[in-house]
Formats: C-alpha cells, sequence, structure tokens
C-alpha cells in the first residue's frame, strides 16, 4: 500500500521532470518477473504506457504469441521458432527464391509466403498489394528489432494478427476516422470534403501499413505497442492528429491529390509529438485504456 | 500752433502707445530738434523772450474782467492747450491791457504781418522762416507749427495787426460755445472745452473791445482756415479719457515749470523783450531794430542814412517787397481799436491781413479750386497731405453735427496763399502811397525832370529800414522758434510726468477709498466687537450667578448626601448584623433538621427491629411446634430405614463412581476423535488445495505445452510449406527434365527410368508424410487435400500429375496400414531415397539429403509428445517408436555426414537399392502399374 503510494507520488514526480518510463519500467520489470507472464495485464499496460525498448522486444513476442507465457519453455520455443526459421530460410534458398544478395525484407516476404502457401512460382512475379503491406512492415521492424529471427516472426504474427485478428475492424476505421475528426475540427473535415479528399486520402498507408512508412519507427513502435497489444483504434487518432498537427498546410492544399501527396509524405520532425497527441486523444477519447480481447 | 500742440501729445500719445520708447524719442527728436537748436542751453537768450511774454499775460489775467471766467475753469491754464493757447491768445489780448507801449507794439507789427503764412491757417507749411536755418524744417510736418508759433509769438504784441489770433479766437468763440452747449454732459469732454475756454472766454471780449461787429466777414473767414485743425484737435482730444487725463497732468506740470522759469526771469525777459525795449534797452540788436523802426516810423531820415549807405540799394527791394509792405490799409485793420488811433505805424501794418480775408472769403465763397493746387502734392510730404485731408474730414464731419456751425470748411492753402499775394500786394502798394506822402510837396513828378536825390536817399532809407525791421523780425522768429521747441520739449516731458502723477493720484485715490472702506469695515468691526462683548459679559454674569446658585446646590446636595451615606452606613452594619444572625439561625435550623431527622430514622429502624422481633418470636413459636412434631416421628420410625438407605447409598456411589469413570472415557474418546477430525480436515484441506495447485501446476504446464506445441505445430506447418515448396520445385525439376527427355527421345530407357524414380520419390515422400503424420488424421487429410490442387493446378507435364496420382494411392494404402513397421519404411524410404540419388544424382541438390532425416525426427517428436499428452494411447506403439526413434537417431547421426553413401544398415536390408523391380515389386507395383497405366492413357 505504502509502497504504491509511493510509486504514484514518484510517477507524478517523474513525469513532471519528464521521465515517462521510469515507475513504469520498474512495474512492467514486476509484471515480466511472474512465471506465467499475465498476457492481459501486459496488454493493458503497454496499452497504458509506452513500453521501455529493452523489454519492448519480448513484450511483442509474448503478446504476439511468438513466445508462451512460461518463462521455462521460453528457451525451448524460441529454439524451435529459430529452427523454423532456418528451415524455411534453407529450403527458400534450396529452392533458389532467395540468395545471399536478396534483401531481408524480402526474404521475410518470401518465407512468410512460403509458410502462408502463397509462395509465387517464381520471384519475379509481380507483388501483390499485401506483400507491399508486408514488406513495408517488415521494413519497420527490420529497424526496430535486431535479431532476424525475433524479426521474423514478430512481422509474420503481427501481419498475421492484422489479417486475422483485425480483419473485420481494420475496414471500418476510416469511418471512425472521420468521426473523431469531425469531433476535434469540422471545418478540416468539411475542407476535405469539399475538396473531395476524404475518400482519397492514404487509408491503406495508414491503416492496412499501420503508418508503416509513413513515420520514423522511434515514434512508430509506441504506436504499434497499441496495436500489438490489441487496439487498432490508434491507428485512427495518429491519422486525425496528423491532420490536425498538419491542418494550415492541409487547408492550403486545394486539390485532394495534393493532400493525399502530402500526407503521404509528411515531415518526420514532429511525429514524435503527433503520436504523444495522438495518444493522448485517444485516451480521451477512448477512456482508461481496458484490454479489448 | 493750437492745432499742432494737441497733435503732438494726443494725437501722438495714441500713436505713441503703439510705439516702443526709443521710437516715442525719435519721434520727439523729429519734431523738437534741429541743429540750430541743439547748441542752445535753457535759459539762454530765448527765455528772456518767453518770461518776457508771460509777465503779460499775467498782468493781463488779473486785469481782464474775464480772470473769473478763467479761474472757474480751473485748469484752464493748466491743459496743454492751454499753454499754447495762451501764448497765441495772450497776444491778442495784450489790446485790452494797454500794458505794452505803443511805439513797441508798431514796430513789432509790421515784420510780424509780413511772417504771416498760409501755413498757419490751413496748417500745412511752414513760411520761410529764415532764409539759412530753418529751410531744412520747413517740409517737416511739425516744423510749420514752430514756424506758425514764431509767426504767432511775434504778432503778440498787437493783436489788432495779427490776423490769425483773431480769426482764430473767432472760430473758438463759435466753436466752443457750440460744443458747450451740445456737449455740455459728458465731463471729459468738458474738460477739454475747459481747456480751451481761457480763450474761447476772452476771445469773445476782445474782438468786443477791439470792434469786432465792424470786420465780422474778416473774422469768419479766418476762422474757416483755422477750424479744422482745431476741431481736429478737439476731435481727437475726445478720443479717450485717459489722453484727457495725461494732458491736463502734462499741462500742469507745464504751467508749473513755466510759471517757476517765468517768475524769476521776468525782469530780465523783460528787458530783453522787443516789446519792453523801451524800459530796457538790453539788446543792441534790437534796440537797433526798435531805434530804426521808431525812426521809421517817426519818419526820420537822417539816422536811417547812414545805415542805407552800407546796404545796396536794390537788393532789399527785391528781396522782401512780398513780405515788407504792412502799410496800406491802417484804417481797415480791425484790431486798430485805442492803439490805431495813437499811432500811425499801428495804423499802416495793422490793415493788410485784415483787408484780405473779406476777400478771400468771397473768393471761397465761390468754391473755385485754386490753379496751384497741384503744387502742394510735390511741395508737402504725402503724410502731411493725409493729415490735412482727414483734419478736413473730420471737420466736415463736426460742421455737419453742429448746427450752429455755417461756415464751409472749404479753406485751402491755395486760398490763403492767394489771399497773402494779395496781402502783398496791398502792403506794397500802401508802402508806396506812404513814401509818395513826403514828396507829395515836391511834386516832381510833376515837373518831369528826376526826383531829387534827397528823396531817393530817403526812400533808401526807408528801405533799408524796412529791411533792417525784417531781418530783425525775423531773427526773432528764429528765436521764438527755438524756444517754442524748447517749450515743446519741455511740455511733452511735463505731459509725461503729469500722466504718471495723474496714474499715481489716481492709485492714491484708489488706495484712499480702500482705507475709507476698510475705515469702515474695522468701525463697523468694532462696534460688532463691542456688541459681542457686552454680549459676551452679560452671558458671563448670568453663567456666574448661574455657577453661584448651582455651587449653593451642590453643596446643600453634598451634605444630604453626606447625610445619607452616614445613615446608608448604619443601614449597612444594620444589614451585616442582621446577616450574621440569619447565618447562625439558619445553622440552628441546620442542625436541628439534622438532629430530627436522625431521630426519626433511628425511630423507623426501632420499628423494624420490633417488627422483625415479633415475626421471629412467631418462627421460634412454628418451629418449636414443628420440632416437637419431627422429634415425635422421629422417635416413632428411627430404627427401619438406616440399613436400607446406607446400602442404597454405597450401590448409588459405586454406580456413580463407574458411571463417572465412563463419562471419562468416553470424553477421552471424543476429544481424541474429534482431534482426529480436525487433523483429517487439515489434510482434507491440504489435499484440496494441493490438489488444486496439481491442477493450476498442471494447468501450467498443459498451457506450456500447449505453446511448446504451437511453437512446434508452426515449426510442423512450415515444414510441411516446405516440403511443399520442395515438391513444387521438384516436379518443376522434373517437369523441366521430362521436357529434356521428349527433346531427347533417343533415351527412352533412361526417361523411362527418370519417371520410375520420379514415382517413387513422390511415394516415398507421401509415405513419409504419413507415416509423420499417421496420427493426426487431420494432417493427413490436408495433406491430401492441398496436394492435389497444386499438381492438378499446375497441370504442366504429365509425369506430375502421375506423380500426384502415386501420391494419393499412395497416401490411401498407407493410411490403410498404419502400423506398418517404421523400420521397413525407413529401410525403404532410405532406399528410395538412394535410387533417387542415384537415378538423379546431378540434379539434386545435396543438401536435400538432410530433409527425410529431419523429416523423421520431427514424426518422432510428434510422437513424443503425443505419449506426453496421452501415454495410454501410445502404450502400444513405444516399442516401434523407441526402435524408430533409435534408427531415425542413427540415420541422423550419419546423415548429415555422408549424403551420398547409403547407410550400411539399409544396405544389409536392400541388396541392390538401384534395382528399380525390386522396388517396384516390393511395394509399388501395383503404383508402378496405375503409372503405366496413367502414362499409357
Amino acid at each position: 500500500m505504502t509502497e504504491d503510494s509511493q510509486r504514484n507520488f514518484r510517477s507524478v514526480y517523474y513525469e513532471k521532470v519528464g521521465f515517462r518510463g521510469v515507475e513504469e519500467k520498474r512495474s512492467l520489470e514486476i509484471l515480466l518477473k511472474d512465471d506465467r507472464l499475465d498476457i492481459e495485464k501486459l496488454c493493458t499496460f503497454s496499452q497504458r504506457f509506452p513500453l521501455p525498448s529493452m523489454y519492448r522486444a519480448l513484450v511483442w513476442k509474448v503478446l504476439l504469441g511468438i513466445l508462451p507465457p512460461h518463462h521455462e519453455s521460453h528457451a525451448q520455443v524460441m529454439m524451435y521458432r529459430k529452427e523454423q526459421y532456418c528451415d524455411v530460410l534453407h529450403a527458400l534458398e534450396v529452392v533458389r527464391f532467395v540468395s545471399d544478395a536478396t534483401p531481408q525484407v524480402e526474404i521475410y516476404l518470401r518465407m512468410y509466403q512460403l509458410e502462408s502457401g502463397k509462395l509465387p512460382r517464381s520471384p519475379s512475379f509481380p507483388l501483390e498489394p499485401e506483400d507491399e503491406v508486408f514488406l513495408a512492415i517488415a521494413k519497420a521492424v527490420e529497424e526496430m528489432v535486431e535479431d532476424s529471427v525475433d524479426c521474423y516472426w514478430i512481422i509474420r504474427c503481427f501481419v498475421n494478427q492484422l489479417n486475422n485478428k483485425y480483419r473485420e475492424f481494420l475496414p471500418q476505421l476510416p469511418k471512425a476516422f472521420e468521426q473523431y475528426l469531425n469531433l476535434e475540427d469540422s471545418r478540416l473535415l468539411s475542407h476535405l470534403k469539399t475538396r473531395s479528399a476524404l475518400s482519397r486520402l492514404p487509408y491503406d498507408l495508414w491503416f492496412k501499413r499501420c503508418f508503416a512508412g509513413c513515420l520514423p519507427e522511434s515514434s512508430l513502435q509506441r504506436v504499434w505497442d497499441k496495436v500489438v497489444s490489441g487496439s487498432c483504434k490508434i491507428l485512427v487518432f495518429v491519422a486525425v492528429e496528423i491532420l490536425l498537427t498538419f491542418k494550415i498546410k492541409v487547408m492550403a492544399l486545394n486539390s485532394a491529390e495534393k493532400i493525399t501527396k502530402f500526407l503521404e509524405n509528411i515531415p518526420r520532425d514532429s511525429s514524435d509529438a503527433i503520436v504523444s497527441k495522438a495518444i493522448d486523444l485517444w485516451h480521451k477519447h477512448c477512456g482508461t485504456p481496458v484490454h479489448s480481447a | 500752433m493750437d492745432s499742432n500742440l494737441p497733435f503732438l501729445i494726443i494725437v501722438a500719445s495714441s500713436r505713441w502707445k503703439r510705439l516702443e520708447t526709443h521710437d516715442v524719442v525719435i519721434e520727439c527728436a523729429k519734431i523738437s530738434l534741429d541743429p540750430a537748436e541743439a547748441s542752445y542751453e535753457d535759459g539762454d537768450s530765448v527765455s528772456p523772450q518767453v518770461s518776457a511774454r508771460f509777465p503779460h499775460r499775467v498782468a493781463d489775467v488779473a486785469a481782464s474782467p474775464y480772470v473769473d471766467t478763467q479761474n472757474s475753469c480751473g485748469s484752464a491754464t493748466s491743459t496743454p492747450y492751454s499753454s499754447s493757447w495762451l501764448m497765441l491768445l495772450n497776444m491778442p489780448g495784450q489790446p485790452p491791457q494797454t500794458l505794452s507801449p505803443p511805439s513797441t507794439r508798431l514796430l513789432t507789427e509790421p515784420p510780424q504781418a509780413t511772417l504771416w503764412s498760409p501755413s498757419m491757417v490751413c496748417g500745412m507749411t511752414t513760411p520761410p522762416t529764415s532764409p539759412g536755418n530753418v529751410p531744412p524744417d520747413l517740409s517737416h510736418p511739425y516744423s510749420k507749427v514752430f514756424g506758425t508759433t514764431g509767426g504767432k509769438g511775434t504778432p503778440l504784441g498787437t493783436p489788432a495787426t495779427s490776423p490769425p489770433p483773431a480769426p482764430l479766437c473767432h472760430s473758438d468763440d463759435y466753436v466752443h460755445i457750440a460744443l458747450r452747449q451740445a456737449t455740455a454732459t459728458p465731463p471729459k469732454k468738458e474738460e477739454k472745452t475747459d481747456s480751451a475756454k481761457p480763450c474761447l472766454h476772452r476771445q469773445p471780449h476782445l474782438p468786443n473791445d477791439r470792434g469786432l461787429e465792424e470786420l465780422p466777414g474778416s473774422k469768419g473767414s479766418v476762422t474757416l482756415s483755422d477750424l479744422p485743425g482745431f476741431l481736429g484737435d478737439l476731435a481727437s482730444e475726445e478720443d479717450s479719457v485717459e489722453k484727457a487725463k495725461e494732458e491736463a497732468a502734462i499741462s500742469k506740470e507745464l504751467s508749473e515749470i513755466t510759471t517757476a522759469d517765468t517768475e524769476p526771469l521776468v525782469p530780465r525777459g523783460g528787458f530783453d523783450s522787443p516789446f519792453y525795449r523801451d524800459s530796457l534797452p538790453g539788446c543792441p540788436r534790437k534796440n537797433h531794430a526798435a531805434t530804426s523802426g521808431a525812426q521809421g516810423a517817426s519818419v526820420n531820415p537822417e539816422p536811417l542814412n547812414s545805415s542805407l549807405d552800407k546796404l545796396g540799394p536794390d537788393t532789399p527791394k527785391q528781396a522782401f517787397t512780398p513780405i515788407d509792405p504792412p502799410c496800406g490799409g491802417a484804417d481797415e485793420s480791425p484790431a486798430g481799436n485805442r492803439e490805431r488811433q495813437t499811432s500811425l505805424e499801428t495804423n499802416i501794418l495793422t490793415p493788410s491781413p485784415c483787408k484780405i480775408p473779406p476777400q478771400r472769403g468771397v473768393g471761397y465763397g465761390s468754391g473755385q479750386p485754386p490753379p496751384y493746387d497741384h503744387l502742394f502734392e510735390v511741395a508737402l510730404p504725402k503724410t502731411a497731405h493725409h493729415f490735412v485731408s482727414k483734419k478736413t474730414k473730420e471737420l466736415l464731419k463736426k460742421a455737419k453735427g453742429n448746427a450752429e456751425e455755417d461756415y464751409p470748411p472749404s479753406t485751402s492753402p491755395a486760398e490763403v496763399l492767394d489771399r497773402l499775394i494779395q496781402q502783398g500786394a496791398d502792403a506794397h502798394s500802401k508802402e508806396l502811397n506812404k513814401l509818395s506822402l513826403p514828396s507829395k510837396s515836391v511834386d516832381w513828378t510833376h515837373f518831369g525832370g528826376s526826383p531829387p536825390s534827397d528823396e531817393i536817399r530817403t526812400l533808401r532809407n526807408q528801405l533799408l529800414l524796412l529791411h533792417n525791421q525784417l531781418l530783425y523780425e525775423r531773427f526773432k522768429r528764429q528765436q521764438h522758434a527755438l524756444r517754442n521747441r524748447r517749450l515743446l520739449r519741455k511740455v511733452i516731458r511735463a505731459a509725461a510726468l503729469e500722466e504718471h502723477n495723474a496714474a499715481m493720484k489716481d492709485q492714491l485715490k484708489l488706495q484712499e477709498k480702500d482705507i475709507q472702506i476698510w475705515k469702515v469695515s474695522v468701525q463697523k468691526e468694532q462696534a460688532r466687537c463691542s456688541q459681542l462683548q457686552e454680549q459676551r459679559d452679560t452671558m458671563v454674569t448670568q453663567l456666574h450667578s448661574q455657577i453661584r446658585q448651582l455651587q449653593h446646590d451642590r453643596e446643600e446636595f453634598y451634605n444630604q448626601s453626606q447625610e445619607l451615606q452616614t445613615k446608608l452606613e448604619d443601614c449597612r452594619n444594620m444589614i451585616a448584623e442582621l446577616r450574621l444572625e440569619l447565618k447562625k439561625a439558619n445553622s440552628k435550623v441546620c442542625h436541628t433538621e439534622l438532629l430530627l431527622s436522625q431521630v426519626s430514622q433511628k425511630l423507623s429502624n426501632s420499628e423494624s427491629v420490633q417488627q422483625q422481633m415479633e415475626f421471629l418470636n412467631r418462627q421460634l413459636l412454628v418451629l418449636g411446634e414443628v420440632n416437637e412434631l419431627y422429634l415425635e416421628q422421629l422417635q416413632s420410625k428411627h430404627s427401619d430405614t438406616t440399613k436400607e438407605v446406607e446400602m442404597m447409598k454405597a450401590a448409588c456411589r459405586k454406580e456413580l463412581e463407574k458411571n463417572r469413570s465412563h463419562v471419562l472415557q468416553q470424553n477421552q474418546r471424543l476429544d481424541t476423535s474429534q482431534k482426529r477430525i480436525l487433523e483429517l480436515e487439515s489434510h482434507l484441506a491440504k489435499k484440496d488445495h494441493l490438489l488444486l495447485e496439481q491442477k493450476k501446476y498442471l494447468e501450467d504446464v498443459k498451457v506450456q505445452a500447449r505453446g511448446q506445441l504451437q511453437a512446434a505445430e508452426s515449426r510442423y506447418e512450415a515444414q510441411k510449406r516446405i516440403t511443399q515448396v520442395f515438391e513444387l520445385e521438384i516436379l518443376d525439376l522434373y517437369g523441366r527434365l521430362e521436357k529434356d527427355g521428349l527433346l531427347k527421345k533417343l533415351e527412352e530407357e533412361k526417361a523411362e527410368a527418370a519417371e520410375a524414380a520420379e514415382e517413387r520419390l513422390a511415394c516415398c515422400k507421401d509415405g513419409c508424410s504419413d507415416s509423420v503424420t499417421g496420427h493426426s488424421e487431420e494432417a493427413s487429410g490436408h495433406n491430401g487435400d492441398t496436394k492435389p490442387p497444386r499438381p492438378g493446378g499446375s497441370a504442366r507435364a504429365s509425369g506430375t500429375s502421375r506423380g500426384g496420382g502415386g501420391g494419393r494411392g499412395g497416401s490411401s494404402s498407407e493410411l490403410s496400414t498404419p502400423e506398418k513397421p517404421p523400420i521397413q519404411r525407413a529401410g525403404l524410404f532410405s532406399s528410395r531415397w538412394e535410387t533417387t540419388v542415384g537415378e538423379s544424382a546431378t540434379s539434386i541438390p545435396t543438401t536435400v539429403g538432410s530433409l527425410p532425416s529431419s523429416k523423421s525426427f520431427l514424426g518422432m517428436k510428434a510422437r513424443e509428445l503425443f505419449r506426453n499428452k496421452s501415454e495410454s494411447q501410445c502404450d502400444e506403439d513405444s516399442v516401434t517408436i523407441s526402435s524408430l526413434s533409435e534408427t531415425l537417431k542413427t540415420e541422423l547421426g550419419k546423415d548429415p555426414g555422408v549424403e551420398a553413401k547409403t547407410p550400411p544398415n539399409l544396405d544389409g536390408l536392400h541388396p541392390s537399392p538401384p534395382n528399380l523391380d525390386s522396388v517396384g515389386q516390393l511395394h509399388i507395383m501395383d503404383y508402378n502399374e496405375t503409372h503405366h497405366e496413367h502414362s499409357e492413357g
């Protein structure tokens, strides 16, 4: 009890000073010390607070199901995963789908295709749109995770989560985006509507790729913390916040093409602020984050 | 003069106010200073003249019947003009005085008459005062003033001869009477008029003395000429009260100065003045002139001759002809009066100016413009012209305003000049007539011969005399001018001082008024103060009496209060005593009450004791009775019952003891059993807990295992995919090979062998996969489902389709026999693999060799997992699995190392791996057949 109050007091202090993740890190460590990891708690935690980068990979792996909740089996499971990765990679090498010169991201793609049974007959076949999405996500994850096995597994599971868990939600996100934009800035929305740019906004980039390639990885991983922990609504708020941040610029642009083009290539320097604001906005509109699953 | 002085002070004062002080000084210098005058000092030769004149005036004032009027006017002399007026007016006033000897007058008058000029009439230009000194002054607008004054100054002695004074007097007469009547009410005007009064009052009488009735026309004409200036002055004076005051002050000052100056100088001036020349022959020039004049007048030719000799005979005549002739018309002179009768000279000189005016007056009446009017424009400066025009305008206004003013204000300088010329001509003719008188007796003209020499000489002498007279007059006039200027300066200074004085007086008056007011107020205050004092005194006395009364009252009250206080003290003492008594009484009462209560308690106690005693006594009685009864009973029953009772008692005791021990035992048992129950319960709880823990653990383990299993499954899935890919790849390769084979149809056998190998491989793969996934029906079914579409979908070569069919067949056959010995299968597999290796040695990559082994290992693992999951199910298979695992392990150990080599144990089992027939015979005969059928089909 006393410890808790102390912690609260300190966290307030830390937040005032500007260190956000000190107390969170400790609590996360406590969470991770449990032998059987409580996935729900971890989900809630990662929704409520930004994950410390040193634990991010572990938490993601746990949340994405790459690692089981038991610490005992982590090593073994990881071994399996690694072997699987090696096998698949080997197989691809054998069938000459990949070579040493193949970029890592493409290797991941091919591996994923192989595992999902969608490997095309020839590597020269044109890529499907979903493959492009995969590549974008893979590129982002590659920046975030060092180990290639982890990287592959995270990409794989993340994409799987998008394709399975959020399959029904993702198409609804543009609507939600419109709704929240209307709440936040109806003028901007009307501007977009009058320019008929609303339907042409880069929804694919935002919601299918989860801003991969749009935001820098350092900011992106904070967004993906929420996505991995089960909330894809954060994507909507990030999109809203992007529009609010670049409102003046967007208002100045007249044609839908220009708006879309601008939004596809937003300046990267303000992304951190955008993400912070977006998370605040998300908390504001969706209340205290509770594990949705 | 009369017009100039006021102008200087009053008109100019308005201008001065606008000017700076130095400008004013310069202006004054312009007016008063000229080079000749600058050298003179006050009280020089000029002052005697002034002094000489003033005695006359004083005497005149005293002698004249109008002194009263003058005095009544009061400030007549004090006014600035009055001084000037006096100068002028005294002269006309002189005749009645008869103080000045007629001889002097006769001498002085003629030059004055000649000096009279139109300028003084019209107020524009000065007459040619002196040939050398004065001319520069002529151009100055103010110089004319002095010129005229000079001119006028001299004729003062003879009022009859000098025409300007007389007309002036008349004009003043008329105008001032009219003005008085018109503006009697305003005091300012009154003052001004008063200032003008002395002359006004005096003048009306003067003409009377002289016989004004005789020449009204001449007076009228002269007045007209002089009016503008005078009226202008009046108008300017009326402008403001301040001006008048200032003037009054100045005039006062001036009068004081002049009187102070003149009185001591009277004797000197008297001697110096040309008028008193008879009594005091101080000045040689004057004497000479006077004597010459006298001689001339008395017609003594001898003394004149000497003087005539010196002078040129013709020059004096030529130079002074216009001025000289004041001789004719002596009878006509209006101012002649008694003097004229006494002396001839006066008669000769005086008439000339008086004669001309009537003629001029007629001329003016016609209103014809003078022919030389334009010359004035050139001769006079603009300012003078402007001034003249202004004056005339003002005069016109005045004339219109005044009903009595009948005279037309048409007198112009031209007319005056005309008059002058006429006058000159008259004088000349008169002189000529006079001259002719002595020669009449001789009448040399009548004889036609030249006139006698003495005649000529007399004429010359006369001429010289006249010339000298003229010179003298001129000089005198100059002196007058100088004196006048000085006086003027003094006047101005005096005026300034007067102004200051007036101001100071005003201030004084104001202060006096203030002082008076203050005094009045002080008196009032004092009165009020005294009143208040009285009131206060009465009040004080009243209050004192009141105080005394009150003090008396107070003393009375004090005495009373003291008395009352003593009474109060007594009462208090009484009360204290009473209180003490009361307290004592109270304590007594309390005591008695206490005693009473004690007594009552005792009483009640004693009552209750009595009752008890009674009760006890009764009981005692009853008990005694009962005791008696019991005693009786006892005595009767005592003997029988004792033994039985004892027996019974003993038995009861024994029984009781027994029961007691029993109960103890039971209790002990109960305790133990209860303990046991508790123990068991705790055990139970523990066990439950353990169970739960176990369950949890189990769950945990399950989850753990599931996680691992999922990983493994995913891996398996991946492997499956990999194999599929590999299959595809292989099929692809075979397809290519087939194509190659089609191209090389020459080697058909080889192609067949290849086909066979292909089939085998396919079978082998199927078998392998089946053997691994045999336990999970799903996987196999899935395999079966997934497999066909790929090869079918690809549909590249017949070989693949065949392989697919073989695969299917193989799977079905294998499914039917799931419990085949794995060794066999392994051997078969290896052999097949061998064959494939042998068959397509180069085409298949070396790494493929590891594939089956890994696959088999996976299967083993799966089996292990299964065994873990449900051991009971896998009991039967355990042996085979173990053997399988062993074999696989060996295989695994060898495979990575030596890929191309066949394992020795397999060699032993299968002697001829490359033998295709044996292989076909062994297992896949039907497949081959089907394959063949297919191929055939």
